[in-house]
């Protein structure tokens, strides 16, 4: 037996941030937040309101840049640039809306078509969670909405789960849906979660506390 | 990573029929640029007549036929953006669609919808104010290439109204500088199809300006989309 052989295969996944800042106008939001975090591992965000918990995220999601710091995603051992990054992720926020005058599969499909996809995938995530297929998304409860949000946000089997108040407006079977979910995605992807329910979570490796 | 074309082109044409299903459901811009071209249609030419009989007074129509056109583009395609940020739809688009696919798709809809009213728009406009078409062919050529340069130029400057405040009058101030060299060439070449002269030197410079623009903006979307 080879050193090698002992060693743990390298992870197929990895998203460090180093030193990120970034202000709104004079109002410093993110100084100096670093984190790692790699294949089957949680990284969990805690903080009060406006503590950059979403600014964080959609720092390493590459829908904001940081004004100072690194961050640096891999996958399967390849860098990769801000432009793949954002496609390379599934992200839940509240933020994140669908169309609301296409039905979800519709929403789905598009997405699908857009990401390259089998757009047979969409219908099926859908029935997964319980979600109807032709119903219009803007006449979603706040809840189904949510559902529908992590439906989009594993449409294209991401290996990286970026999760902004991802329990939100869910009852318990919601919640164990997604949790279910969210499981199966760790057993080879990564995520990072901003969680400010205290759920009990899976696989948390680090847990990064920003300041108010 | 780069990507090959067919991936490209079925991006665009995604994002091609997304809007036109979302457009055929809601008819918000369909109605705003049809109800504006046509009133203010019908406006001119009851306020002004058949001027067109007036040889004097022939050279004013393409001045009020693309007068026409802008403002009723201006009524609708800032919209393709637009109403991406307001139902926070930007954020799902800026995580799977490429920068380069997104534009082209927005602009071949709001080509689309631009060459659907110019089709509407100038059979009436000529029909009601006696516009003489002595080269009908060489007329399309121009409205043609004029209404390209307003939808790529459209797509462009919506993309930045999207990302301010105060969008309502930064379209128009954008839009000003923009469009004017293209609204100029397609005046002179309009007036110059509609009296049977020639329109090869100013329909260059329209194309040459489609040309510029397109590349122009293939080059400056994707910072503006993500800034």
């Amino acid at each position: 037996m080879t050193a090698s052989d002992d060693a743990l295969p390298a992870p197929l996944t990895t998203l460090t941030f180093d030193g990120l800042r970034r202000n709104f106008g004079r109002l410093p939001v993110l100084r100096g937040v670093s984190g790692t975090v790699e294949s089957r591992q949680l990284l969990l965000i805690s903080g009060s309101n406006g503590s950059g918990k979403s600014t964080l995220l959609r720092c390493l999601a590459g829908l904001l840049s940081p004004q100072r710091g690194t961050i640096e995603c891999r996958v399967e051992g390849k860098l990769l640039d801000v432009e793949d990054r954002r496609r390379a992720l599934g992200f839940v926020s509240p933020d994140l809306e669908l169309y609301p005058e296409l039905t979800t599969l519709e929403n789905l499909e598009f997405f699908s078509r857009l990401r390259g996809v089998d757009p047979l995938r969409g219908g099926e995530l859908l029935d997964e969670i319980g979600l109807p297929r032709d119903r219009a998304a803007g006449a979603l409860s706040s809840g189904m909405t949510q559902r529908l949000r992590w439906v989009w946000a594993l449409l294209h089997q991401p290996p990286i789960l970026l999760l902004d108040e991802p329990f939100q407006n869910l009852d318990k079977n919601g919640r164990a849906d997604v949790l279910r979910m969210l499981n199966r995605h760790l057993e080879t992807g990564l995520a990072v979660v901003a969680n400010p329910d205290h759920l009990e979570l899976p696989h948390v490796a680090s847990h990064l506390v920003l300041g108010g | 990573m780069s990507r090959p074309i067919s991936s490209w082109a079925a991006e665009t044409s995604a994002i091609f029929a997304k809007e036109w299903r979302s457009e055929l459901r809601t008819r918000y811009a369909l109605n705003t640029v049809g109800l504006f071209a046509f009133t203010t249609l019908v406006v001119v030419s009851m306020a002004l007549g058949p001027i067109g009989a007036s040889p004097e007074a022939r050279q004013f129509l393409p001045v009020l036929l693309w007068l026409i056109l802008l403002f009723a583009a201006s009524a609708g395609l800032p919209r393709t953006f637009v109403h991406e940020e307001e139902i926070h739809t930007a954020t799902a688009l800026r995580l799977a669609a490429r920068p380069v696919s997104l534009f082209c798709g927005k602009a071949l809809y709001n080509l689309t919808l631009i060459l659907a009213l110019e089709l509407l728009i100038a059979p009436l406009f000529a029909a009601m104010l006696q516009m003489p078409v002595a080269h009908p062919a060489r007329l399309a050529v121009v409205l043609a290439g004029g209404g390209y340069g307003l939808a790529i130029g459209s797509t462009l400057i919506a993309a930045m109204v999207a990302q301010a405040r105060a969008r309502g009058p930064l379209f128009a101030v954008l839009a000003f500088p923009v469009l004017l060299p293209l609204l100029k060439f397609a005046i002179e070449a309009t007036l110059a199809a509609s009296l049977g002269e020639t329109t090869g030197a100013t329909l260059s410079l329209i194309l040459l300006y489609d040309a510029t623009l397109t590349v122009a903006s293939l080059m400056l979307f994707p910072a503006i989309w993500n800034p």
